[in-house]
Parts: structure tokens; sequence; C-alpha cells
């Protein structure tokens, strides 16, 4: 018989195992989101004794070192985060060495269930390690659909309840706080103040998910979920920023447009380079911006298997629905929490089925990757409830299903063409194209913000000056934790006039 | 009742399943309308305005073909059917994640749509019924339904005879695919018997489309080498444990479709078979050369271009990838390749063959087949 000669065919990277052991020596690397979000992580995966740190902030060298390592084409998320990892990598190696980094660190990341490049970061991830030499270091996914995965690669990080409700409970505080930190900056009187407090906030919050109490994380899967739902350990904590904030000074009279943003995940996320910083941008522009909590995508993700069990129709399928509507009524209830703990200023979460029936003529709800039809719904909704004066949805460059819903929001906007809707794309770097786009369709909406005001002033009969005498007397009104209803304007200033106007009658 | 289907993306691997559910609800052949290939004429004339945003080809030439079937029938169509479709019946399920559609295959339609509704209904203007169903063609327990939910008011469905439907346009296009991997291994046949290379072309299904994928396959073919299509290539028992049979054995995959030794996030399933196919490519001996296509600015590709590439590279077969391919044919460049392969293809197929015919284990199906042993070239599947 012939011998057989071998050929080496390819194989995928698959990392060494993590293993408990090394728990101790070994940090996770982890980022992607706001540096607010990753401390707060960071705190939960230091309760569960995890070595942990983010990735430094994304800059503009991130998207040239990404650049360099993959596969040319790749959307501007994937380059940006790969040349993050990347950066860091190099430096680090510079100061250690290959092995000692090697040994010294893991990085771990969101994947799975992408039907676009979203699923497949870690190719891109895998290529800058070959290109770094670094095939050995380890890389690892997180499915971001399952709490309990269990011990994953060697024991070394364990994927359980403790970990996952840690994770989105920080999550959310930190969507939260974010909230409340951007009605309040575009106000404050005294300039540095906002981001002074939210420092402070996120240290003393970091701390509260750092000395999560264990007996509290022990035993059976319900003690330990019930436990997140209802204690009051993260809503005290709350209350206790929320007197931090208490304390910072706002001017509502000053006009300005809001400005919805919306987009791919990431990209709407992130707050750095990596976007322009186009947030800063728009504060600086004259605009009060509405933030995207991440807490939406995970409503999302945990609303849309629905449909999928409503196409089988079987009884087991009705009970795995009930199920599910059972635990977004328990996540809008730990939300809603958190959002009282902070004086109900947080935005409320937009209900799922209305952004589905909003989108549905537009964009079918079971159209996955991405945001899939939230973008459209969410326009919709800002629109319809007069959220905000504008939308400006950020579409990476390259971005697969961005450009689709982009697209079919030329439909929406045939039937409402006075939604100020600016999408704008980011290759990461022509960003003097970009911001100018979006300053075009910004101008009409300070055009707009100030015609309610207007309005406002008009119908209540005040004036600036006498609003000017009552806050005087009423220092009150002028906290940033001051809750101003909503009363049918979008911008800040007009809605503060109606409330000043009841409270003076 | 006439139907007109767009013929882009995905329904260059499914019109089979639509023509046999359409026929099976008693529409006439005839009266099932696909727009044609696509070219810079189609969307020049039919398109053109109606673009709503900048993006791969194959998603942007789509307004020519529903501009086409609106405007441009001698017999009017009375609905345009363009379904949604999210997933797909590819060979790999059950061996991989899932079998997903690109993000843009799957919602292209509702992009494209935005641009003939956005100023006024064209649709309705001119008669036509826009009809486009969210079809998950990958789980077939639930298209019954998604099409009866579409498609009942327009054609007056009942639930039995959308199920019955379904299940024919199923049949069709496994009977059609049947056909294509028989053809497929009598080519692989010729080549095991005569020792002559072919050549694997590694692309979406699209790109069978001479506007998008501009027939560089012929130019190859013209010299002589036979082609194949890795959708149509043969996964015949037999063949895919000579190939394969060895790694199972030795514990590195678990079946001949399984690809979470190259691809682990498996869950797009043009990218999946792409992958599987420079599997196959990278062992088959015959399979001397792959060419590669890629649409210009496609997403789903733009990960997979290394480990391809790695792939078929890692066996010594010969590997050439034509990217960016958008609305114009470069003929000059494409010539200059071309006549590039065909150089390399003569000198090293005979070393390659060679070499990995030694990798495999000696008892060749195709060898040892006694179908097909036509001594006249069959040049492509
Ligand atoms: S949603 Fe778009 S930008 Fe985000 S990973 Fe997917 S393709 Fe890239
Ligand atoms: S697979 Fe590529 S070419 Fe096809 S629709 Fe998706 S992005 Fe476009």
């Amino acid at each position: 018989m012939e011998t057989i000669q071998r050929i080496n065919h390819y194989t995928a990277y698959r990392p060494r195992p993590f293993t408990r052991e090394e728990r101790a020596t070994v940090t996770i690397l982890f980022g992607g989101l706001t540096w607010k979000h990753e401390r707060l992580i960071q705190g939960v995966m230091h309760n569960l004794g995890y070595r942990a740190q983010p990735l430094p902030n994304i800059t503009r060298a991130d998207l040239d070192a990404g650049k360099e390592l993959i596969d040319v084409g790749a959307c501007c998320p994937t380059i940006f985060t790969t040349g993050n990892l990347v950066n860091f990598l190099k430096s680090e190696v510079a100061a250690l060495g290959r092995d000692e980094v090697v040994k010294r660190y893991v990085f771990l990341t969101a994947g799975a269930c992408g039907p676009c490049r979203f699923g497949q970061y870690h190719e891109s991830y895998t290529m800058a390690l070959d290109g770094l030499g670094l095939r050995d270091f380890r890389l690892f996914l997180l499915a971001q659909n399952q709490l309990d995965q269990g011990a994953t690669h060697g024991g070394g990080l364990e994927i359980n309840l403790p970990l996952s409700l840690g994770l989105i409970w920080a999550i959310l505080c930190a969507d939260v706080l974010t909230d409340l930190e951007y009605m309040t900056r575009p106000y404050e009187v005294v300039p540095g103040e906002t981001d002074r407090v939210m420092r402070e906030s996120i240290e003393y919050l970091y701390d509260v998910f750092r000395r999560r109490p264990q007996e509290k994380l022990q035993g059976g899967k319900l003690k330990v979920f019930a436990w997140h739902v209802l204690t009051d350990y993260f809503t005290d904590a709350l209350r206790e920023v929320r007197k931090r904030w208490d304390t910072i000074r706002v001017d509502r009279l000053q006009v300005k447009p809001k400005v919805k943003i919306t987009g791919e995940f990431w990209l709407q996320t992130h707050e750095g380079d990596g976007n322009y910083n186009i947030k800063r941008w728009l504060e600086q522009e004259g605009a009060e911006v509405i933030p995207p909590p991440i807490a939406v995508w995970l409503d999302y993700l945990l609303h849309s298997p629905i449909t999928s069990e409503e196409w089988k129709g079987a009884e087991r399928n009705r009970k795995k629905i009930a199920l599910i509507r059972a635990l977004e009524h328990i996540y809008h209830f730990v939300y809603n929490r958190f959002r009282r703990a902070l004086g109900n200023l947080p935005y409320e979460l937009p209900d799922q089925e209305e952004l589905k029936q909003l989108a549905k003529p537009y964009y079918h709800y079971e159209l996955r990757g991405g945001e899939g039809h939230m973008l459209v719904g969410k326009a919709l909704y800002a629109y319809r409830h007069k959220k905000a004066h504008m939308i400006c949805e950020l579409s990476p460059y390259s971005c697969m299903p961005n450009t689709m819903s982009i697209g079919a929001m030329a439909n929406v906007l045939g039937r409402y063409p006075d939604l100020l809707y600016a999408p704008i794309e980011i290759k990461g770097d022509a960003e003097v194209h970009a911001l100018s786009r979006c300053q075009m369709i910004l101008t009409e909406a300070k055009r707009r913000a100030q015609a309610e005001f207007e309005d406002a002033l008009a119908k209540t009969g005040l004036t600036v000056e006498a609003i000017r005498r009552y806050e005087e007397r009423y220092p009150e009104v002028q906290r940033s934790t001051y809750r101003i209803p909503h009363y049918g304007y979008a911008g800040t200033a007009a809605n503060y006039v109606m409330h000043l106007a009841r409270k003076m009658r | 009742m006439r139907v007109g289907i767009p013929k882009v993306l995905n329904i260059w691997s499914t019109h089979q399943f639509w023509v046999g559910f359409l026929t099976a609800l008693g529409i006439s052949p005839e009266n099932i309308v696909f727009s044609s290939d696509t070219s810079e004429d189609q969307y020049r004339e039919y398109g053109k305005g109606r673009g709503t945003v900048d993006c791969c080809y194959p998603v942007k030439c789509m307004s020519g073909h529903y501009g086409e079937l609106i405007f441009g029938q001698k017999k009017k169509i009375d609905i345009l059917l363009s379904p949604m479709i999210y997933s797909l019946p590819s060979f790999l399920r059950g061996h991989v994640l899932d079998t997903l559609t690109c993000t843009r295959v799957m919602a292209g339609p509702e992009n494209i749509k935005a641009g003939f509704l956005k100023e006024r209904d064209v649709f309705a203007e001119n008669g036509i019924r826009y009809v486009s169903p969210f079809v998950s063609l990958g789980e077939p327990e639930k298209v019954p339904k998604q099409l009866h939910l579409a498609l009942k008011d327009v054609l007056d469905l009942s639930e039995e005879e959308t199920v019955r439907a379904v299940e024919a346009g199923y049949r069709a296009l496994e009977t059609f695919n049947q056909r294509m991997r028989q053809k497929s291994r009598e080519i692989l046949t010729w080549c095991a018997r005569h020792d002559r290379p072919c050549i694997l072309v590694l692309a979406r299904p699209y790109h069978m489309d001479p506007g998008i994928g501009h027939e560089i396959e012929a130019e190859l073919q013209a010299h002589g080498f036979p082609i194949l299509w890795m959708q149509y290539f043969p996964i015949d028992e037999d063949l895919m444990h000579w190939l394969f049979g060895e790694e199972i054995r030795a514990g590195r995959i678990k079946s001949p479709f399984d690809i979470s030794d190259v691809w682990p996030s498996s869950y797009s399933s043009n990218t999946n078979e792409i992958l599987w196919g420079a599997k196959v490519a990278a062992r088959c001996p015959w399979i001397t050369c792959v060419i590669r296509f890629s649409s210009y600015e496609c997403g789903m590709d733009q990960p997979t271009y290394t480990p391809t590439q790695k792939i078929v590279e890692a066996s010594g077969t010969l590997y050439f990838k034509f990217g960016d391919l958008d609305a114009t044919k470069p003929a000059g460049s494409i010539k200059i390749r071309v006549e590039t392969i065909v150089h390399y293809v003569e000198k090293y197929s005979r070393d390659i063959i060679r070499r990995k015919l030694a990798a495999l284990p000696p008892r060749c199906p195709l060898l040892e087949d006694a179908a097909s042993t036509s001594e006249s070239a069959p040049l492509a599947a």
C-alpha cells in the first residue's frame, strides 16, 4: 500500500486554555464600550476575583494600526477595535517582551450570532495577532445572548449568573448615568462640573460593584437572580450618586436643539476618535445630545426571539414566549428602578413592540444585523413623540446592515419630509466632511428649537426676566437633578418654560 | 396573473424553488418572469436615480431589475415578488452554526423598494402589487406560514395549498441541485480519468450573473479548462469520504461538511460554502486552481480573503482573486490575468495533482466510476 504523504492543511486560530490557576496572574483585557461602562465592568470582574483591565480609549492611531494588519474593506468598527488591541499589545511587548505579554494577558470580546462582521471580529483579531507574531496570545469570545455558558476554555473564566448579571447591571447603571451626564453638561453653569461629578460617580459605583456581597452571589441561580432584581444595594448607591449631581447648577434657558444619536452599535456607543468624538462636538456646536443606551440593544436581544417562537406556534413555544415576556418585564422593572433612583431623569426605554410597529412599513423587524429595524423605529419614535429635533445616525463606512436601513429611511423621509435626519458616514479619517454634513442639518434643528422656545414663551406669556426672577427665589429648579416633564416640545428650554409657567400659576 | 421576480442575489441559488412554488399554485411557467441578467444598460435605463445608498454592486444593481420588471415588459406583470430571504437551504446545514444570508441580501428589498416609493408609489401607479415575503428558506418548517401570510391576499391562498406548493418548491430546487452536482461529478470524473486539471470557482451564487461575475470563468474555459462552481460540487458520500475520511478518523472534523477547523463563526450560508469550497479545493487533486470572485465593497467576503487563500494554498493549489468587481467589466486586466492563470495552470497542474493524490487514500471513487466515460471534454457545470 502506498504511504499517504501529509499536507499541512490550514486550521483556524484556537486559543490555548486559560486555566483557573492562572486567574491570579493573568489579566483579562476587554473594551469596545465607553470608559464609564468599562470601569463598572472592571468592578464586576474584580468583585469575582479576576484581574481585568479595559483597553485604552480608541484613538486615530488605532485606525492606522488596524488597517495595516487586516484585509482591506473592513467596516470601521472592526478596524478601530482591532487596531486598539494591536497598539496595546505592541506597547506591552515593547515594555515586557512578547513571552511575558502572551503569558500575562488574555483578551475577551463579545461575539456570536452576528450575521454581519460582528460575528467575525475574531477573524480580524487573529489576523492581527498573526501580523504581530503573537498567535499564541489568547483571545476569547463571549456570546452576548447567553447568561450562563459555564466555565470556558480551561476554566479561567466562568460565564455564570454572578458574572452575567453583574455585567448587565453595570451596563444599565452606566447607561442611566450617561443620560444624566448628557442632559446636564450642555446647561452646566460652571464648566467642567459635570465631567468631574461623572468621574466621581463612576469611581464610587466601581467600588459598589467591586464590593457586591459575596454571600448574595452564592447558592442557586434563582436566588442570585432574585437578589439582583430586588435588592436596594444598587438603587441606594444610585441615590447616593444623585446627591452628588444635586450640587450641579444648570441654566436651562439656553436654547439648544436636541439631537438623538442612533446608528451602528459600536459607533453610537463610542465616545472618542472612533466617531470623531461627535457627541462632544455636537455639544460644542450648541446641541443637547441624547446618547444611545446599551440597554435598548439588550432589550432588543431579549425581545427578538419572540417573533421566531411565534412562527413555530406550538404550546412549548407559547410557554417560551411567556417566559421571555416575563423576563422583559423584570428587565424594565430593574431599569426603571435605576431611573427612579436618579429622580426619573434618565430616559425611559422605548417599547420594543412600538419600535417594531413603527418600522414595519419600511423595514421588517426580523431582518437581523446591526440594529435591524430599530434604526428606522427609533427615528420615528423620536419624531412622533417629539423627543428630539434631529436624528444623527452614525453609519460606519462599509457597514452592511446599516447601509440597508439608511436606504429604507429614504422611504420614511418621503412620508415625513420634516423629520430631520442626518446619516453620517464614519470612516475614521474624513472628519471634516462628516461634521460639515451634520452641521447643515443642525442649523435647521437650532432654528426649530428657537421657534419652539418662542412659542412656549408666547403661549405662557412668560419672559426670560420673569423666569430669572423665579429662579432666584426657587434655586432648586436650577439643580441638574430637578426634573422637567415633557410638555410636547422636543427642546429642554421650551419644556422648562412650560413647566415654570405651571409652577408660577 | 403574471409574476415578476427580480433575478438578483440569492434568487440565483433558489430560483427553482420559486418556479416550483408558483407553478404548484397554478401559475403557468410563461407567466413567471425573471428580469434579465444584470447589465449597465439595464441600470441606466430602469434603475438610475432610484438608488438610495451607496453599497456593494449586487445590491445596487437591484434597482435596474425592479425597474425593468415595472417598465420594461411587453406584457405587464401583476405582481412583483422580491423575497427577503433570511436563510438558505444549504447542504452544510446541520454541520454549521447557521445558514443565514448576508444582511444586505435579506434587507436588500427594503432598501430598493424605498427608491420606488420615496416620491410616489411607482408600483401602484403601474398597477403592480409589490410583495416581499420574509422567508427563512433554511428552515422549511417555517416557510409555509411565512409565505401564506405574505401571499394569501394577493394570490387568494389557503394554508394547505401553500404547504403543498412549498413542498413542490423544495422538490424542484433539490432536483435541480442534484442534476447540477451530477454534471459536476461527470466533469471531475473526466478530469480524474484523463489526469487533467480543472478550475474551481469560489464565489457567491450571483457571480454567475454575467453582469456581476463578468464571465471571467468563461474566458478560462475557452482555454480548455473545465470549470466547476463550488455551489454544485458533487457531495456524494464516496467522494466526500475519500477526501475527508482521514481527517474525520483523526478527530479533526466531525463530518465532510464540518468547517469548524477553518471557520468557527459559521453563521453565513454563502460564506460557509465558500470556506468549504476552499477546503475541497485544497484536497481534491484535479482542482489545481481556484478563482475567487468578490464584488466591490462586499462586507461578507472581507474577513474571508486571507483564510480562503491560506486554505487553498496550503496544499500548493493555485489561487487567484478577482476582487472589487462592479458594473464595468475590466476586460483588459481580465485578459492579462487570464493569461497568467493559464500559464500557471499549464505549468504546475501535473505536480499539484500528483502531490495531492499522494496525500489521499488510494482508491479514488472517481477512477472507479463506471458512469460517464465520455471522451470529449465536458466544460462547465
Ligand atoms: S453592524 Fe456594520 S459596522 Fe457593525 S460589525 Fe456589522 S458590518 Fe461592521
Ligand atoms: S455578500 Fe457581499 S456582495 Fe453580497 S449582498 Fe452581501 S455585501 Fe453585497
